[in-house]
This record gives C-alpha cells, structure tokens and sequence, in this order.
C-alpha cells in the first residue's frame, strides 16, 4: 500500500501533467498557424484585397465579409429557434415523452458529421428551393447544424437560474411568461452569451457544411443574402486543394491566422462578458 | 391577554379569541366595515393536500384573525410549509399537487374554479426561507411587484420604493445604494428587502416561510422587531420551528404534527399564543413545547 500522502502527490502530479498537455497542444498550434500566417494576416493590403484565382498576390476580404454575413445570417435563424426550445424544455414543458422525444431528436442531430448537414442543405435548399450557392443556403444548413449546442448550452443555463428567483416572482403576483422575461432571461444571459460566442467560432470555422451550400470562391464581396458566397473556412480549403493560385500557401496561412485571431476574439469576449455580468452581480448563476 | 377562566374544547376558544380580537380591531380608525374587520381573514375547512400518492396534510381547519402573528409550529416535515403554501397557491407549481377542501379568504374560496391566482398573490404576499432577492438593483427589486402591475411613473415608483423600505427598517441602511446589487447586502439586509419588496405590492397578508433560519440572532432580532411592527397593518403568518420565535411574536397558534411516519400532518392545537404555552390543552402540544420531542 501506498501512503495516501504520496498518492495524493502522485495525483497532483499527473492531473498537473495532463492538464499541461492540453494547454501545449493549444498553443503549439497556435504558435504553428501564427509563424507561418500573422504576417500575412495583418498585412492591410491582404485583409482588404480581392481574391485572384490565377495570379499571385490576392487578397481574402470578400472571404472575410462572406463569413461574418453568414455568421450574423445563422445566428439571426438560429438564435430565436433554440432560445425558444430551450424555454420550452427548461420552464413550460412538463418532463415526458413529448420531453424526451424532443432530446433524443436533438442529441442524434447533434452526433451527426456535418459533411451530412452540408449535403442535406444542397439537396434542399441549393436544388430543391432553387436558391442555388448563397449566403441563405449556408445560414440555414449552419442553423440547423449549430441548432443543437445552442439550444442545449441555452437550456443548461435557464435551468442554472435558481428555482428561489421564480419562486419570488410568481408569489409578487408575475405570470409564467413574466418571470421568465424579467427574471429568468436576465439571469441566464451570460450563459447563453457564452454558448452563443462558442457557436460564433464554430460557424466561422465551419467549411464542410459550407462549401456545398454558400460557395467557395466569389471575387466581389456578397451584399444581398441570396448573392454567392465564399467565408474564409471554405475558401481555404478551396485555395488549399482546388485552386490554381501559385501563391495558394501564402493565402491559406494568412487566411488560417486570421480566422484563428477571429476564434481567440470570439472566445475572449465571451469570458469577459460573463465576467463583467458576475462581476456587477446583476445576474446570478447558480452562486447567486 | 392570557384567559383565566379553563375551556377545555379547543372550537369554543378559537371562536372566544376571534371575537375579543375583532373587539380590539373595533377600535381600530382605518377600519372598513365593522363586520368585516370582526371576521377572520383566512379560513380552512377541512383542508387536505397531497403530493401524489403521499398525503401531507389532512382534515386542516383553521382561522387566521387580521391585523394579527398567526404562527404554524411543529417538527421538521409535518407539512407546515405546505400548509402556508395552500394560502397563496404557491403549491399549484409543484407537479402533482393536489388540494381538497376549502381555504377561503375574506370569505371567497380561492381554489374555486377561475379564481385569480395573480391577484391572489398579490393580496397574499410571501417571505421565503432564505432570502431571495432578484440579482438585480435593490430598486429594481422593491419596483418588481409595482411594475407587475403596470406601475411606470417615475415619480409614483420612487415613492414607492422609497416608503416600502422604510416600513421595512431598510432605507437608512440602503438609501445611498440603491442602485446596487441587492446581491451585495448582508443576509439580514436581504431578507428585509424581501420584505420591502412584498409591502411595495400592497398586500393585505404576509406569509413568512421560517424568514429567520438562515439570519444570525441580530439579524433575527430586526426581523421580529419589524414584525410585530407590521402588524398594526397587515395579518401575518408565519412559519417557524423556533418556538421560542412562536412564542415571541405571534398571538395566535397552530400546533402541526405527524402522528406516525407516513401519515399526513395534522393540527393539533389552535388557539392564542400566551394560552398555549402557558396552558397547552393537548399532551402532544406540552411534550412539543417543552421539547421532549421534535
């Protein structure tokens, strides 16, 4: 037998170790993509540039306008959808099968590869709808596909809001849906801020779903939500193994940076907000 | 206030103290019709309610006198949070609630079918056992309730605000932070803000669920204090398992207890506070009170 008190450091050690493993893998790889592509990705005349399918020297901002159109696009459908679930499952819905169908649907939706979401949105909204490669097709394929985090993230945190804060609503006299809009929502915003954040970076680094849906390569920056599209993912997958651009390596390592300071954004401001909610106190997780 | 003369039926008594405390209220000046005030606020007849197939309280009657400290005592699980819960409804939220029986206030049976549960509560407030104000301003915390009710004038809200504190001993300690988290004040603090926020709704019953459990002693002292304070105004229930709080602040009585594991909680005694201490008529209620059990 051990003694407690070496196992005890054995343990620390080891959790330190792995622990230590994950941090390094991140950053090694962050450090990867920065060496060969932050030079690039800063450069202005990069960033703002058009794309050029035969010649060196393009740049990626229609790419960077097709992604953050279709992120705004997908979030705009899919937002509403699953808060609304969410506020079904967590404060109406009494657990049954109703309940339990409307998970297992949900769980086997989010299990699925997203090449599968990518090929369903061809075949419905690109063909069948006639919307052809466009902006529309892309946020409602990303939608779908972002549907079940979302709503699953949201859910986690209406459920986090303390039964005592409904409690003193509905004894002041506040109906169902009254309690769940002043006192409920408000107390869970910073957890679904959070998912919503993550969900950001998962549709910007989306490409599979995409490609078949949105498009790949545009030379105009899209403006109406029907134009053809090509978000940075997808075109750099695209200049990675289709294009004939000679400089294609210069344009997917700046491309691939500058998607990941997006990410790193996107997850930075996602903790700040919840720190500044806690911080204020004005919205309480389950600490209160 | 302590009766000399022995009764031993435990009805006749309750009608006794019902009557000399509607002789009190008849000198009352902000009384409204003579009869009313002698009525009581809130009755139960033969009250039973059941969670499932497990049945909490049985064959429950009792009167509840205005402008008065009823307290619901009795050993942990007895149901005397449940019992409190029947008066305000708040047990039509948890699933499989069942109630039989009659709880009428101001002689209106409030489980009648399409009664109005939001103006129930509103009528009947409630303070919960731990205090739980809203993560929001203290403000917006005692504004809750106006709001509700489609309060928005500015003006009218800060008088509000500004009076339900006060009644509540808690503006001098907040005025200056009123736009802060109620998050940040002390639990004692907290919880009589719960209080400010329930008088901001004008109710004209309190039910306090054990509103000092989770308070240090001079926390608890500032409670009773506002209590008995709030009573000129308001009829008040309150559930407690400190029985020397019963014994401290309410006038009237209910004893609840179970008699064998499994079985529903039933009353056992009923009557004026200093009478039943004093002077219990049942065994079970003297054994209680002298703790030899519980």
């Amino acid at each position: 037998m051990m003694k407690p008190k070496t196992a005890d450091r054995i343990a620390t050690i080891v959790f330190w170790l792995l622990g230590g493993i994950t941090v390094g893998v991140l950053l090694f790889i962050i450090l990867q993509i920065f060496g060969r592509g932050l030079l690039t990705a800063l450069n202005p005349k990069f960033l703002l540039g058009k794309p050029e399918a035969m010649k060196e020297g393009g740049g990626i901002f229609p790419m960077i306008i097709s992604s953050l159109y279709l992120t705004g696009l997908t979030l705009l459908i899919a937002l509403p959808v699953s808060l609304g679930a969410a506020i079904y499952l967590a404060e109406y819905s009494r657990e049954g099968r109703v309940t339990g169908a409307i998970r297992f649907c949900v769980d086997s939706l989010a299990g699925l590869p997203s090449i599968v979401f990518g090929i369903f949105g061809m075949t419905l909204f690109v063909i069948y709808f006639g919307w052809g490669y466009s902006l529309i097709a892309g946020a409602f394929t990303c939608a779908i596909l972002n549907l079940p985090t979302l709503m699953r993230s949201s859910e986690e945190s209406i459920r986090s809001v303390p039964g005592t804060y409904r409690e003193a609503s509905f004894s002041l006299g506040a109906t169902r849906w009254t309690t769940v809009r002043q006192v409920v929502l408000p107390s869970a915003t910073p957890g679904i801020l959070a998912g919503t954040m993550l969900t950001i970076g998962r549709i910007l680094g989306e490409s599979a779903a995409i490609v078949y849906t949105a498009g790949l390569f545009v030379r105009k920056a899209p403006t109406s939500p029907m134009d053809t599209a090509a978000p940075l993912a997808s075109y750099i997958w695209y200049a990675q193994t289709e294009a004939l651009i000679p400089d294609f390596r210069r344009v997917v390592d700046g491309g691939a940076a500058f998607l990941l300071l997006l990410v790193l954004l996107m997850n930075f401001l996602a903790r700040r907000l919840a720190r500044y909610y806690q911080r204020k106190k004005l919205a309480g997780g389950a600490d209160g | 206030m302590v009766d000399e003369t022995p009764i031993d039926d435990t009805k006749t008594r309750i009608s006794e103290y019902s009557r000399r405390c509607a002789d009190s209220f008849t000198r009352e000046t902000r009384m409204e019709e003579p009869t009313k005030e002698s009525e009581p606020r809130i009755t139960t007849d033969s009250l039973s309610m059941s969670y499932g197939e497990f049945k909490a309280l049985e064959d429950i009657t009792v009167q509840v006198p205005r402008r008065s400290i009823t307290a619901i005592i009795g050993p942990s699980g007895c149901g005397k949070s449940s019992l409190l819960r029947c008066f305000n409804r708040m047990n039509d939220l948890v699933e499989g609630c069942r109630v039989t029986g009659e709880v009428k206030l101001d002689g209106e049976d409030i489980y009648a079918p399409g009664y109005d549960v939001i103006q129930l509560r509103r009528t009947v407030g409630m303070v919960f056992q731990r205090p739980n104000p809203f993560p929001k301003t203290v403000y917006d915390n005692v504004a809750y309730g106006p709001r509700l009710s489609g309060v928005k004038d500015k003006e009218r809200l800060n008088r509000v605000v500004e009076e339900s504190l006060k009644k509540a001993a808690l503006w001098e300690e907040v005025k200056g932070k009123l736009k802060g988290s109620a998050m940040n004040l002390s639990g004692g603090q907290q919880q009589r803000l719960c209080i400010a926020r329930v008088l901001a709704v004008e109710p004209e019953v309190i039910l306090l669920d054990e509103p000092c459990s989770a308070l240090d002693p001079v926390a608890t002292q500032r409670v009773e204090d506002l209590l008995a304070e709030l009573k000129e105004r308001y009829t008040m229930v309150i559930v407690t398992h400190n029985m020397q709080q019963a014994a401290r602040v309410s006038d009237f009585t209910a004893f609840v207890m179970i008699e064998n594991q499994g079985e529903p909680g039933k009353v056992v005694e009923f009557g004026d506070t200093n009478h039943m201490f004093t002077n219990p008529v049942d065994e079970r209620t003297e054994r209680y009170i002298t703790g030899r059990f519980g």
